[in-house]
C-alpha cells in the first residue's frame, strides 16, 4: 500500500467547512445551539414508544420533522436513523457551500459510525411477524435494519462514488469513523467526505441498558456527585471534511481544524472501563501527538461524560494520566447532558459541539446544578460566555473497552 | 510493505485452512439444515445454510471461558487464536498497545438481540439480560478480541455489507502504515441464526429448493441457472504486520497487501443491486492506478460472485468494463463453496495466494449471457503473482483488495 508514516499523516491538513445535526433539541444547528447554550437540557419523558414496563421512561427524543426537512426523495420508506442522517448532511453540505448533488458526490466518501440503523422499524416488523408469520412481513425495513444504512442513504443521495464505511464500535463509533474520514483525506482516497453518525431511540438499547442499571430516572449529571446513571438520545451529527488548502482554495468558511485523531482499546471488560483510564489515556495522547500539540494547549474537553459512576470516575483517571492538571483546569463540555447519549452517533454530536465551541468560542454550560463529584474534580463549563479555545479535545469511550479522541484546533491557532 | 503472517479461519468447513482448502479442492459446500423447531423456515423457502458445527469451536476454544459469549465472539476468539498462532503471537501477560483488531459484519450478534428482544416482548422489559445485551452491541467480537489476544491498539468493528471483509483487511493495513499500530488482526465474523436466514430467504437473497432442485440448494457463481446464495457463517481473521519487521522476527510471509480501495454505486436502492457497472469499473481502474498496476498485471480474480442473479451480473459486468479489450485472467468463486460469508472467501482469497491446488468447479454449467465470464476449472495458474480481489456489497458498496504472492 502506499507508504506513509503517521509524520507523513499530519500532512495534508484537514478542515471543517460544514456542520449538520438532528438532535433532541430539534432538526438543525441552530436548535442545537440555541440548546446547548441555554444550559437547557432535552432529556424529557419518552413517547416513541409505551415505556411505562421500564424501569426509567426518559430520553432526548427527537422531534417530529419539519415539512422543509421532509423534502427528500425517498423519505417515507427511511427508518428514522436514516432520516437523521440525511438532514444532517444535506444541512452540513449546505453550510460549507457545496451542492448536495453527484457535482459534490464525485470523489466523495461518507464515514459514520452507528449502532442501530433501522432497528426500531425492523423491532415492529419483528414483534408483528415473529417465527410463522414472518413470510408476510414486509421487505422494507427488513432491508432497512442494517447499521450502514444510513451512511448509504447519505451516500445515494449525494451521489457519492467513494468509500462508504460505517464504524460500530458502540459509543466511539462517530469518533473513530471522523478518524477515518481524516486518513481518507490525507491519503487522497476522498476528496470530501461525510463524517458523522446517526442513531436512533429503539426498545432493545432502551432495554438492554436498562438492564445494565446504567439509566438514570432524572436527566443525567456527567461528574456531579449525586449522578445515578446515563440518559438515552437520538439524532445524527455531520461534519464536512476537505483538505485544508482545497476548502481555502474554493474560499469556504474554515470552522476549526480536524488536528488530530487517537484509538486505542482497554483489552480489559466487555462493560467495565478500566479503572486506572491507561487505555482511554492512550488514545488521548493519541491525538494529541498526531496534532503536534501539548497538553498545555487544550483549553476544552468535550468528555464522554456518560454519567454513570464507573465511567466519570474513569474517564477522569485517563484525563489526569494523559493532560496532568489540565484535566481540572480546562472546562469541561458535557453534551450527554444536553442531548443524551446518541450512542453511535454520540461522538459525532459531540464533534459537532467541539467544533461549534470552537467556531464560536463560546462555552456550552452543563445543564443542571449540583457539587462535582470529590474523586472527579473538573472543571464543568457553567455558562455560556466568550472563551479563547484555540485547540479542544473531544473523546468518546465505549463497550468493550473502545477508546477514541479527536483534537480540533481553531484555524487561525494551527501553524 | 504489508505483509500477511497467520491466517485463522472458523467455518462450515471446520477449523483451520485446511480443512476449507479441502473443501475447495472437492467444490461442493457442507450445508446443514436450519433447524424448523424454531419456528423461522418458512414453506417452500430456503433450508440449508453453512453453518459452523458448535463442536469445532468448543474444541478451539478448549480452556477459556467462553459460556457467557454470543456465537460470533466464540467463532471470533477461535480464528484469532489460530491466526495468531500461525503468526508466531502468542499472548504475553501485558496488554500490547500497537496491536489493532479490526473486524467486518453484516448483521451482527443477531441471535442475542432476538433473545434479548424477546424477552423485552414475552415478560417484559425488567426481564431484559444483562448478560445478553452486553454481548448484542455490534462490536462485541471485536471487543472479545481486543480482550484475548490483549490487543490494546485501535479497534474497528466495521459494517460494509458483503464488501466489509475487504475494507477491514485495508483498514487494518492503514492503521499499521499510519504508524498507529505495529500489527493488525484483521478480518470478519459472521452468525447466521435461523432468523436472519429467513430474512434473507424472505428478501429473495437464498437458493431455493423448488427451483433449484439440481443444483442442490447452493450457490452457482455466473452459471445462467443460478438463483441466490447459500448463507454461511464462521469467522476469519489475518495478521498483519510490516514486512520488514516480520521478516526480521522469522515469521513466514504468506502474502503481501499490496493495497486496498472501495467505492459505491448510487444507483443502488437500499439493500439492492444498482446499475452501477462503468462508475465501479472507473473506481477499479483508479484503484489499480494509484498501486501503480495496469489491469493485464493481475494474474487471478478472485470474486465474490455468490450467486446472486443481480449481483454476480453487476460483478461481470465491472470486471470486463475495468478490462476493456483486454483479455480477463482465471476467475475463481470462492462462494460457490464457503456460501455468502465474507470471512470465508478472504481466508479462500489467502489460499489462493498461498495454497493454490485446483478448485473444482464442475457445478458451473450453463453460460449466462449477462455476465459473460465462466468460473476458472483446473488448478491456479502455478505463476500467478498478483492477484484481484472483489467483493460487491447489496446497497452499493465496494471493495477491492490486491494481494500479492511472496
Amino acid at each position: 500500500m502506499s507508504s506513509g508514516t503517521l509524520a507523513d499523516l499530519k500532512r495534508p491538513r484537514v478542515a471543517v467547512t460544514g456542520l449538520g445535526a438532528v438532535t433532541g433539541f430539534g432538526w438543525g444547528m441552530a436548535a442545537l445551539e440555541a440548546g446547548l447554550a441555554s444550559g437547557r437540557t432535552a432529556i424529557a419523558p419518552l413517547t416513541r414508544f409505551d415505556a411505562t414496563a421500564y424501569p426509567t421512561r426518559i430520553a432526548a427524543e427527537a422531534p417530529a420533522a419539519p415539512a422543509a426537512v421532509r423534502r427528500v426523495t425517498g423519505w417515507g420508506a427511511m427508518s428514522l436513523a436514516d432520516r437523521y442522517a440525511v438532514a444532517a448532511a444535506r444541512e452540513a453540505a449546505a453550510a460549507s457551500g457545496l451542492p448536495f448533488d453527484a457535482s459534490t458526490g464525485e470523489g466523495a466518501g461518507v464515514f459514520f459510525g452507528g449502532s442501530t440503523g433501522g432497528l426500531y422499524e425492523c423491532e415492529r416488523v419483528y414483534e408483528s411477524h415473529r417465527r410463522g408469520r414472518l413470510a408476510r412481513a414486509p421487505r422494507g425495513p427488513i432491508r432497512r435494519h442494517l447499521v450502514q444504512r444510513p451512511a448509504e442513504a447519505v451516500a445515494r443521495l449525494l451521489g457519492a462514488d467513494g468509500p462508504v464505511e460505517t464504524v460500530c464500535s458502540a459509543c466511539a463509533s462517530g469518533t473513530l469513523a471522523i478518524g477515518a474520514a481524516i486518513d481518507a483525506l490525507r491519503r487522497g482516497e476522498v476528496k470530501v467526505a461525510f463524517a458523522g453518525g446517526a442513531d436512533s431511540l429503539a426498545r432493545v438499547t432502551y432495554g438492554g441498558f436498562n438492564s445494565l442499571r446504567a439509566v438514570d430516572a432524572s436527566p443525567c449529571r456527567p461528574f456531579r456527585a449525586d449522578r445515578a446513571g446515563m440518559s438515552l438520545g437520538e439524532g445524527a451529527g455531520v461534519l464536512v471534511l476537505e483538505r485544508l488548502d482545497d476548502a481555502r482554495r474554493r474560499g469556504a468558511a474554515i470552522l476549526a481544524e480536524c488536528a488530530g485523531a487517537g484509538a486505542s482499546a482497554d483489552a480489559h471488560h466487555m462493560t467495565a472501563p478500566r479503572p486506572d483510564g491507561e487505555g482511554a489515556a492512550r488514545a488521548i495522547t493519541r491525538a494529541l501527538d498526531e496534532a503536534g500539540r501539548p497538553p498545555s494547549e487544550v483549553a476544552l474537553i468535550n468528555t464522554h461524560g456518560t454519567g454513570t459512576p464507573l465511567n466519570d470516575r474513569a474517564e477522569f483517571a485517563a484525563l489526569r494520566r494523559a493532560l496532568g492538571a489540565v484535566a481540572s483546569d480546562v472546562p469541561l463540555a458535557v453534551t450527554k447532558g444536553s442531548v443524551g447519549h446518541v450512542l453511535g452517533g454520540a461522538g459525532a454530536v459531540e464533534a459537532v459541539a467541539t467544533v461549534l465551541a470552537i467556531a464560536r468560542q463560546r462555552l456550552q454550560p452543563a445543564p443542571g446544578g449540583g457539587a462535582i463529584d470529590p474523586e472527579t474534580p473538573v472543571r464543568l463549563a457553567q455558562e455560556a460566555r466568550a472563551e479563547k479555545v484555540g485547540a479542544a479535545l473531544s473523546i468518546n469511550l465505549g463497550f468493550g473497552g473502545v477508546n477514541a479522541a479527536l483534537c480540533v484546533a481553531h484555524p487561525g491557532e494551527t501553524a | 510493505m504489508i505483509a500477511v503472517t497467520g491466517l485463522g479461519t472458523v467455518s462450515a468447513s471446520g477449523a483451520g485452512r485446511a480443512a476449507l482448502l479441502a473443501d475447495l479442492m472437492r467444490g461442493t459446500p457442507r450445508l446443514t439444515e436450519i433447524p424448523a423447531a424454531e419456528g423461522w423456515r418458512p414453506e417452500g423457502g430456503a433450508r440449508r445454510a453453512g453453518l459452523v458445527d458448535p463442536a469445532v469451536v468448543a474444541e478451539a476454544l478448549r480452556g477459556r471461558d467462553t459460556r457467557r459469549m454470543s456465537p460470533p465472539s466464540r467463532f471470533a476468539i477461535a480464528a484469532a487464536g489460530q491466526a495468531l498462532a500461525e503468526a508466531g503471537l502468542l499472548r504475553g501477560e501485558t496488554i500490547d498497545p500497537e496491536t489493532a483488531v479490526v473486524a467486518a459484519s453484516v448483521f451482527g450478534p443477531a441471535s442475542f438481540t432476538t433473545r434479548l428482544f424477546d424477552q423485552i416482548l414475552d415478560e417484559g422489559p425488567a426481564a431484559a439480560s444483562p448478560m445478553l445485551f452486553s454481548e448484542c452491541v455490534a462490536n462485541a467480537a471485536v471487543a472479545q478480541v481486543n480482550v484475548a489476544a490483549g490487543a490494546g491498539g485501535p479497534s474497528f468493528a466495521l459494517a460494509q455489507g458483503e464488501a466489509g471483509p475487504l475494507r477491514a483487511v485495508a483498514r487494518g493495513a492503514s492503521e499499521i502504515e499510519a504508524g498507529r499500530a505495529r500489527r493488525a488482526i484483521a478480518g470478519a465474523v459472521e452468525e447466521l441464526p435461523p432468523v436472519v436466514h429467513a430474512f434473507l430467504d424472505r428478501l429473495g437473497a437464498l437458493a431455493r429448493p423448488p427451483r433449484n432442485e439440481a443444483a442442490g440448494e447452493r450457490g452457482r457463481p455466473f452459471d445462467r441457472r443460478r438463483d441466490g446464495y447459500h448463507a454461511a457463517e464462521g469467522a476469519t481473521f489475518l495478521v498483519l504486520e510490516n514486512e520488514d519487521e516480520a521478516v526480521r522476527r522469522g515469521a513466514a510471509i504468506r502474502a503481501r497487501v499490496l493495497g486496498g480501495f472501495s467505492a459505491f454505486d448510487a444507483t443502488a436502492p437500499a439493500g439492492g443491486w444498482g446499475r452501477g457497472a462503468a462508475p465501479l469499473a472507473r473506481a477499479l481502474g483508479r484503484g489499480l492506478e494509484r498501486l501503480g498496476l495496469a489491469p493485464e498485471r493481475i494474474d487471478l480474480i478472485v470474486s465474490g460472485a455468490s450467486g446472486s442473479r443481480h449481483g454476480d451480473r453487476l460483478e461481470a459486468q465491472v470486471l470486463r468494463a475495468a478490462w476493456g479489450a483486454r483479455p480477463l485472467p482465471p476467475i475463481v468463486t470462492p462462494k460457490a463453496v464457503t456460501g455468502e460469508y465474507g470471512g470465508a472467501f478472504l481466508a479462500a482469497a489467502i489460499l489462493a495466494v498461498e495454497e493454490r491446488g485446483a478448485w473444482d468447479a464442475s457445478w458451473y454449467a450453463e453460460s449466462d449471457e449477462a455476465c459473460g465470464l465462466a468460473p476458472h476449472q483446473g488448478p491456479i495458474p502455478g505463476d500467478a503473482r498478483t492477484m484481484l480481489v472483489t467483493s460487491l456489497a447489496a446497497g452499493g458498496s465496494a471493495s477491492w483488495l490486491v494481494l500479492e504472492r511472496p
